[in-house]
């Protein structure tokens, strides 16, 4: 092999190492102790066919609920420590508590408990992948349903 | 035995070019001293080689090679820009024999940035695309309806709390127009 070949491979292979250590380092990471949520309060009804442009990454998401008209609420971010509450008004006098439990090197397990007026609505733990989401939606508002978008990410 | 013969035959051209292994060119010795039939194919061949050597030592002689040298010393001598030095390098490198490397060094780093993407872009919609999926391991809905519905194509996960059956909920007493509406 000549030696531009040589120097190439070794480019190569150090930019692969280099890399491979980046990916371990950012999957540390995430063992942090601070995790990121995100909530999103939308308004699913079938009163007009408005989709609001700020829910455009959850579209696909949204469409499957078959409703005709979503509108973003609400949108808030808090960044909590794990075993830390992060509590979140939502429209129409209800309150989402969301408790970071322990979790693996990538994954993380929420606790969410959904409450109205002091009455608990909805606990539940779900386990999810540092940076996903899921949907929690049903509770009637403003004649259409409540859904509320959950996202947490490891930092 | 004839089997044996025919093996060892096809090991005589080998072993006289010192190509067998120790214990391989001993079995071959030994045969060749007990038979006469495999003895006289390696004299067959002995004679070949001595034949071939001999046209290959003088057939170069014959050949004029000094019409060829001002060409060769003009090469040798030429002064070669920087463009075509660094072209005829990558040409040599990317000729199939050094082309070898090329082949893992990509296979590496397509792997590296398939399972380093997330890391690197922990926020973007392709890893959240992939690992979406959220797994809901307890959920106490206090007495009213609930269902989960896992979609593959977007991977997504959705908790949906059934109003109560008199279509009102008891807090608030408003009332939807549609459930369930999956």
């Amino acid at each position: 092999m000549s030696l531009l070949g040589k120097r190439l491979t070794r480019a190569l292979l150090s930019s692969s190492i280099l890399c491979f250590l980046a990916g371990f380092a950012g999957a540390a990471e995430i063992t942090s102790q601070i995790v990121q949520i995100k909530i999103g309060a939308i308004l699913a009804s079938n009163q007009g066919d408005e989709f609001d442009s700020r829910l455009a990454p959850l579209e696909k998401q949204l469409k499957l609920m078959k409703y005709r008209s979503y509108r973003l609420l609400k949108e808030e971010s808090q960044k909590v420590q794990r075993k830390g509450n992060a509590t979140f008004d939502i429209p129409g006098g209800r309150s989402l508590v969301v408790t970071p439990q322990e979790s693996g090197t990538k994954q993380l397990a929420l606790r969410v408990h959904l409450q109205q007026g002091g009455k608990p609505l909805i606990d539940t733990t779900v386990r999810l992948n540092s940076g996903g989401n899921f949907l929690l939606g049903g509770p009637p508002h403003e004649g259409g349903a409540l859904v509320i978008s959950i996202s947490a990410t490891a930092q | 035995m004839i089997k044996r013969c025919e093996d060892i035959r096809d090991r005589i051209g080998a072993w006289m070019d010192g190509e067998l292994s120790r214990s391989g060119a001993e079995e071959v010795r030994v045969h060749l001293e007990s038979c006469q039939a495999c003895c006289e194919e390696r004299r067959q061949l002995e004679k070949l080689q001595a034949s071939l050597e001999a046209v290959l030592v003088a057939g170069p002689s014959n050949v004029s090679f000094e019409r060829f040298w001002p060409g060769v010393e003009q090469r040798i001598n030429r002064k070669r820009v920087w463009h075509e030095d660094f072209f005829g390098r990558v040409r040599d490198l990317l000729t199939p024999p050094q082309l070898a490397w090329l082949v893992p060094a990509v296979i590496i780093l397509v792997l590296t940035g398939v399972f380093s993407f997330e890391s690197f872009f922990p926020g973007s919609r392709l890893a959240v695309q992939r690992n979406n999926f959220a797994a809901v391991d307890s959920i106490d809905a206090f007495g009213r309806n609930v269902a989960v519905l896992r979609e593959n194509e977007t991977k997504t996960t959705i908790i949906w709390l059934y109003q109560n059956q008199e279509g009102e909920d008891e807090s608030t007493g408003e009332k939807t127009d549609a459930s369930p509406s999956f």
